[in-house]
Formats: structure tokens, C-alpha cells, sequence
């Protein structure tokens, strides 16, 4: 109970302080306006009368008619001196009434006011409400402007977070690591800091000290659930870290970890797959492909895992399912190439991205693809959706979406010129943020485009390759030196699975949910 | 992608080089054991963004029709003989739901047991009306789709149902309405052909095989409308073969 206080107290430290300067310095201009004693000072003393009985209201928690009264107040000339302070008290009333994003506007104005007693504290609350709405182009010039030392201790973890990421996004890994480790333990912002601190060290070339980071950030999360988020993040980057080492089997090991029920379970079978092949274990490899390119992963754009198992199908020499995976290959993304290639040329209005976004994120999340009106495959949206930038941006929208659907459905603040005005704010970030979104995907359209065009030339080198092998099969075959069509797995018995607690299904085309990432291959190489 | 071109590039040298050293790689007797790490022993299984529990099934009947013959047995018939035979068609609407119409001929004479009791108390069964026909319009409601694996290479499909049926059955002298409920469990040894087991509990008003001082065979004959009649409840077991299309 204590400690809440304590908290509530720091809360509203910042208005208080507002509150007293604001008074004081009101207080200063009357005794200096005194003697004045003029007409004009009439209604400049009308106006400081406005802004006192504001600045209560704000003190009783009144937050909506402050609000509405500083935002009036905040564009009177007579009261230019103040302008600093009505803004700053406004952006905490909106910050109180939820109003994050309007709030980051005044906060942005005040430090664009450049008055020394308020830029420190404008800044503070621009970081915070910008990390509240993860906008990172607010938080970017907060962070640009701030200064480490005079920030509340208090906030100081987010902000060497935030640092961080600015730094890790400009490749200056070094300083993004320090930032990172600054993030204290306990801190909310710990694991991530931990996860991205792991990342910039293997950006940095470092795997040896990003496995031991990620295991960190595992040893830490210990004691959550499987699947808690952060736990297997660390323990799919852990994985990665020993890929990038090159120890193939430790690799696939720490892919194995990976939770099946997790949604980063399907990338850590791509990579596992990836693993197998750089430590020859083929048989295993193509087990897992057997998962990879079944109907559950038809919406799942993994063009380079069919190249990867056309791949291990000319190591082994089996030039036949070679082509069917090749064919396959071009079957799916021959079409998918063609329709990112026909949007891109025949649109240039990121309004038109951003509608296919809608659509693809609406299919996602009600699964009918029928009746969407998709121009561009739903492969590649979903893909698009899954995209880091995109992702963030589209949390984004939804918070500013919210925070207009609280002006809109508040009959008596939309009515006001301060609602009016945040509404006006809100359309105006919703449509630049919608125009972002769309140069985002188009940016994901154009170098998928780049990818498919030069996946499609390895392929063709791949064909070229199981043609020769074809060929020099054919010539082995005249020799009459084929093998026997002996199944590699003959003499294990199926009681031996049964027996061991295992199960064994031979397989008949379908697929079945608890099957995937069970398959095993069972065919014999043919290599001579 | 650079990584993949560069990697690819590789791969090619590497089988190139293993070419021209003329590698010996195969052993087609080779037996491979499965490492027991990658053997199958999950009880979760993973998250797509619709987790449907089967794709590409191996038995599609939405919009198919199937037909079939059935044996049966009313296991709770204790007077006349308990076999019958018959046909049955069904229209799959969907993978859940079917309907159909059955038609089935019961066995005419007297069980084992009533041809003991006919010859300890001199009791002419053959006097009582009995079934003779039966008709049921069913429907189906395919509630699991599974599959069974009895040897290494063998595996089959199975649908497990619900079944309420409504119809007729014609006794040797009148026809009475029934209902039925049950459970039915079909094998599917090809995509078209499967085995159909159906429990099937029956409901009807039936007469009642005994009508006092008639049934002796020195009684005088007994009409039909003399039997009285009541609730009639039968376990029945039928066994059948179904071909889909």
C-alpha cells in the first residue's frame, strides 16, 4: 500500500510541480502587471483568471474541462509567455485522459518552445507517451533530445532500451550493447533489452557471447510456462547463435527445444532444416520437409525451402522427386511472381498497399479467403503481415485508432474545440500512418520481387544440375549397375516403436495436426 | 539470398569434386535407425492461424453418395429368429452430417430358444405375427475422422457416428412406426470400400407373441388382432460393407 502511494505520488509530481511553477510565475506577472493598471490589462487579468481557475480544475482531477480550457487558453497571444506551461499541463490532462498521441503533440511543442524549464519535462513525457503508442519516429526525436543524466532514474531503464535500438538500427552495435546492458534486472523492459543485446552481438560477429546472452535471457525466464514468448525467443536465438558458429548439431539440438505449440516453432523447423543439411544428416533434413510442404504450410511463403530440399535431393540422387520439387516450386511462386510483379507496375499509390494490408490481416484473422477481394496472393500477405515494421505500424494504427474511437464515442469532449482539434490530429496520423504501411509493403513487394527473380535463376541451375545427374544415372542403368529398391528402414519392426512408446503410421497423403514435425523419411539414397 | 546464391555455388563445387573423385556413396541395404530424439512422442501440437486437425483427407463424402449391404443381429429377440439383411444408400450433405434410407428383411421362423420353448410346453410360436420388413430413413452425424494402424505398412480411416433413425416395420400382419438410435463406427479399407458396424437401438409398438389358451398347438388359432400389443425394445448389431462414389 506504501509503495503504491509512493508511486501515485511520483505520478503526479511532475502536474504538482506544473501547477506551483505555473502559480508562481502567474503570481510574479500580476505584481508586475500592477502598476500597468491599463484597459489592455483588463483583459490579460481576465485571461490569467481563466488559466487559474484551469490549472484548478486540473488540480481537482478535472481533466476534461482543463483540457478544454488550456487548450483555449494555449492559443491566446496575451498569454505567450505561458505557452510553454499551458501546453505542457494540457499534454498531461490528454496523457490522464488517454489521449497519448494528442498528448505527444503538445509535448512536441513544448520542446519546439525551447523553454528551459520545461523542455527536460516535455522530453520525459514525449518518450514515455511515445513508447506507450510505439511510435518510433516520436521516439526518435525524444531520444535524440534527451539527456541521460537529467532523466527520472525511475524511467531510465526504457529510455537505455530505447537507446539502444537507435543504435543497433544506425549498426553502431557497440554502443547499442552498452545501452542494453544498462537495462537493469527487473526492469519491464530486461528481457527484451537482454534479446536485442544478444542480437547486436551476433550482428557484431560475436555468436560465443550471444549464446551466452540468450541462455541468459532462458536462465532468466526459468521459471515461466514452455511457452512463454520471451523464454523461447532466447532459446530460437540461442539456436541461431550456434548456427552462426557453424555447430551444426549443437544447432539442431537448440532447435529442437523449440516448443512445438509455439508459433516460432515453424521457423526453428525451417532453420533446423537448414542445420541438417550443413551437417549432412539428409534423411533428417527431408523428414522435416515432409512437415515444411504439406497443405498446413500452403499460406506459409517459404520459396527457399523447396530449393533447400531439391538440394538435398541431388545429394542423394534422387533426381525424380528433384523435379517434382522443382515443378512445385515453379507451380506455386510462378503465379505469385506474376501477381507481385503486376501490382507493382500497375500501382504506385500506397493507399492501394495498405488496402491489400486490411484485406490480408481480415483473412488472417477470420480464415476466409474466399470473398476477400485479394488482388495480390494471400501467401504474400501473410508474409507481409508477418514483417517486423509492418507488424509495429499496424499496433500502432490500432492504438491511434482507439484513441479516436475514445474522442468519438465522448459526445462531450468530441464537442469541444480541444476534441475537435485531437480528432483532427488523430485523421491526420491515421492517414499518414496507413500511407507508411503501404510504402512498407510496397518496399516487401519490391525485394520479394528481387528474391523470386534470383530464386528462379538458382533453380534453373538446380535443374541443370539434376538433368547431368539424370543423365549420368541413365548411363549407369545401361551398365546395368541400378540398385535394389530395398527401403533403407526394412528391418526395423514396427514393434520396436510401439514397444518404445513411440507411434508409427505409414503415411497415405493426409495430413494430421499431431503429425507435423513427425515425419520421417524412410527413403534410400541412390547414389552410386 | 546472397548467402543461398553463395551456398548453392558450394554445393555444386562439392558435387563436382565428390564427381570427380568418383565417391562410392550407396549401400542400399543400409538400415538407417531413426535417432530416437526425432521420434514422434508430443502431446501439444503446433499453432497455425486456423488449426484444422486434418488436411488433405484421404476420405472426402461431402456430396457423395454411398451404398451398401448389412447383416444383422436383434440381439435381444428372444422368440424369433434374430438375423436380417439389407441395403442401405446414404447422401453425405457434409463431412458431419448424412442421410439415408435403410431397408432391411428379417429372417422368417423361430430362434433357438423359442424352438426350445416350443417343444418343452408345446408352444406354436409360429402362430404370433412376426417382422418381416423394416425401412428407416437415418441420419448420420459423423462426429470423429480418424485413423488406425494395425501393422507397419497397413493403416485405415475410420468415422465414427451418431445415428437416429425414424421408419417403419411390417409385421406379418400390419405395419408399426419406429425409432431408432445408435452408433455406427465405418473402416475404410480403400478411399471407396469400408466396413460398417452400426449398434442400433430400435423402439416400436410391437404385438406380443402370447395370447392365453391359444398358443398350445390343440388351443384354437388365435387371429392376429387378438395379440396384444406394447412398447417394444431391441439391441440390434448389423455389420455391413459400403462402397463410396
Amino acid at each position: 500500500m506504501r509503495k503504491e502511494k509512493f508511486f501515485r505520488l511520483l505520478k503526479i509530481l511532475p502536474l504538482l510541480f506544473c501547477l506551483l511553477t505555473v502559480d508562481s510565475a502567474l503570481a510574479q506577472q500580476k505584481r508586475k502587471a500592477r502598476p500597468l493598471g491599463s484597459g489592455g490589462g483588463g483583459n490579460s487579468a481576465a485571461l490569467r483568471q481563466q488559466l487559474s481557475q484551469a490549472l484548478q480544475l486540473a488540480k481537482n482531477s478535472e481533466f476534461e474541462s482543463a483540457a478544454s480550457a488550456l487548450f483555449l487558453l494555449s492559443r491566446r497571444p496575451e498569454l505567450q509567455g505561458e505557452r510553454a506551461q499551458i501546453k505542457y499541463v494540457l499534454g498531461l490532462m490528454l496523457m490522464e485522459m488517454k489521449l497519448n498521441q494528442v498528448a505527444a503533440f503538445q509535448f512536441v511543442d513544448v520542446i519546439r518552445l525551447k523553454d528551459e524549464r520545461y523542455t527536460r519535462l516535455a522530453i520525459e513525457k514525449l518518450s514515455l507517451v511515445a513508447d506507450t503508442l510505439g511510435d518510433d519516429t516520436l521516439l526518435n526525436y525524444s531520444i535524440s533530445k534527451v539527456d541521460i543524466n537529467t532523466f527520472p532514474a525511475n524511467n531510465r531503464d526504457m529510455l537505455y532500451f530505447r537507446l539502444g535500438e537507435a543504435k543497433s538500427k544506425a549498426g553502431d552495435f557497440k554502443g547499442a550493447i552498452e545501452s542494453f546492458a544498462r537495462v537493469p534486472l527487473g526492469s519491464s523492459y530486461f528481457n527484451q533489452a537482454l534479446f536485442a543485446k544478444g542480437l547486436a552481438e551476433l550482428e557484431a560477429n560475436d555468436p560465443d557471447t550471444a549464446s551466452r546472452t540468450f541462455r541468459a535471457l532462458v536462465s532468466a525466464r526459468a521459471r515461466a510456462p514452455v511457452t512463454d514468448t520471451n523464454k523461447v525467443a532466447g532459446q530460437l536465438a540461442y539456436a541461431r547463435a550456434l548456427y552462426q558458429k557453424q555447430d551444426w548439431d549443437a544447432a539442431i539440438e537448440a532447435y529442437a527445444n523449440i516448443p512445438r505449440d509455439h508459433v516460432l516453432w515453424h521457423d526453428a523447423l525451417f532453420e533446423q532444416s537448414w542445420a541438417m543439411m550443413r551437417g549432412a544428416r539428409f534423411r533428417s533434413a527431408l523428414s522435416n520437409f515432409q512437415s515444411l510442404h504439406s497443405t498446413y504450410y500452403e499460406d506459409f511463403y517459404i520459396p527457399e525451402s523447396l530449393l533447400l530440399r531439391s538440394i538435398v535431393y541431388l545429394y542423394i540422387c534422387k533426381y525424380d522427386e528433384m523435379n517434382k520439387v522443382l515443378t512445385q516450386f515453379e507451380k506455386v511462386y510462378g503465379p505469385v511472381s506474376g501477381k507481385v510483379n503486376e501490382f507493382i507496375k500497375t500501382q504506385n499509390d500506397p493507399q492501394a498497399y495498405f488496402a491489400e494490408v486490411e484485406k490480408g490481416a481480415k483473412v488472417k484473422r477470420t480464415g476466409e479467403k474466399e470473398n476477400s477481394n485479394l488482388r495480390l496472393p494471400y501467401i504474400v500477405m501473410r508474409f507481409i503481415l508477418g514483417k517486423g515494421d509492418v507488424k509495429r505500424s499496424l499496433a500502432y494504427l490500432k492504438r491511434v485508432n482507439d484513441e479516436k474511437s475514445r474522442v468519438d464515442k465522448n459526445g462531450d469532449l468530441r464537442s469541444t474545440t480541444v476534441g475537435q482539434y485531437a480528432l483532427k490530429v488523430l485523421n491526420n496520423r491515421i492517414k499518414n500512418t496507413r500511407v507508411a504501411i503501404g510504402d512498407m509493403s510496397k518496399a516487401h513487394l519490391l525485394n520479394m520481387r528481387v528474391e523470386l527473380r534470383d530464386l528462379y535463376e538458382q533453380a534453373g541451375l538446380i535443374r541443370y544440375e539434376m538433368i547431368n545427374g539424370q543423365k549420368e544415372s541413365i548411363r549407369k542403368k545401361i551398365s546395368e549397375k541400378n540398385l535394389p529398391e530395398n527401403q533403407i528402414d526394412d528391418k526395423v519392426d514396427r514393434r520396436f516403436y510401439v514397444n518404445n512408446g513411440y507411434e508409427y503410421y505409414p503415411f497415405r497423403g493426409e495430413y494430421w495436426l499431431d503429425e507435423i514435425g513427425n515425419f520421417h523419411y524412410l527413403g534410400r539414397q541412390s547414389c552410386e | 539470398m546472397r548467402a543461398f546464391a553463395i551456398y548453392i555455388k558450394g554445393v555444386f563445387a562439392l558435387l563436382s569434386f565428390a564427381l570427380a573423385l568418383e565417391v562410392q556413396t550407396a549401400n542400399a541395404a543400409e538400415v538407417v535407425e531413426l535417432p530416437p530424439e526425432e521420434l514422434a512422442r508430443e502431446s501439444v501440437t503446433p499453432i497455425f492461424d486456423k488449426n484444422e486437425s486434418v488436411k488433405n483427407r484421404v476420405i472426402v463424402t461431402e456430396g457423395s453418395w454411398d451404398v451398401g449391404v448389412f447383416g444383422g443381429l436383434a440381439m435381444t429377440e428372444p422368440i424369433f429368429n434374430v438375423s436380417k439383411a439389407g441395403l442401405q444408400v446414404y447422401y453425405h450433405v457434409s463431412e458431419s452430417h448424412a442421410f439415408g434410407l435403410l431397408l432391411a428383411k428379417n429372417s422368417n421362423g423361430i430362434s433357438s430358444n423359442g424352438q426350445l420353448l416350443q417343444k418343452d410346453q408345446t408352444i406354436d410360436f409360429s402362430r404370433a405375427p412376426q417382422a418381416d420388413l423394416q425401412a428407416f430413413l437415418d441420419y448420420n452425424l459423423k462426429m470423429f475422422y480418424g485413423k488406425m494402424s494395425v501393422t507397419k505398412w497397413v493403416n485405415f480411416n475410420t468415422i465414427l457416428m451418431t445415428t437416429a433413425s425414424v421408419g417403419t416395420i411390417k409385421y406379418t400382419h400390419k405395419m408399426y412406426p419406429a425409432f431408432a438410435v445408435g452408433l455406427a463406427n465405418k473402416f475404410y479399407v480403400t478411399p471407396a470400400w469400408a466396413f460398417r458396424f452400426d449398434l442400433r437401438l430400435i423402439a416400436n409398438n410391437a404385438p406380443v407373441p402370447f395370447v392365453k389358451q391359444k398358443m398350445r398347438e390343440t388351443d384354437p388359432v388365435p387371429e392376429y388382432s387378438e395379440f396384444p400389443e406394447r412398447m417394444h425394445y431391441s439391441t440390434n448389431l448389423e455389420f455391413g460393407i459400403s462402397y463410396l462414389f
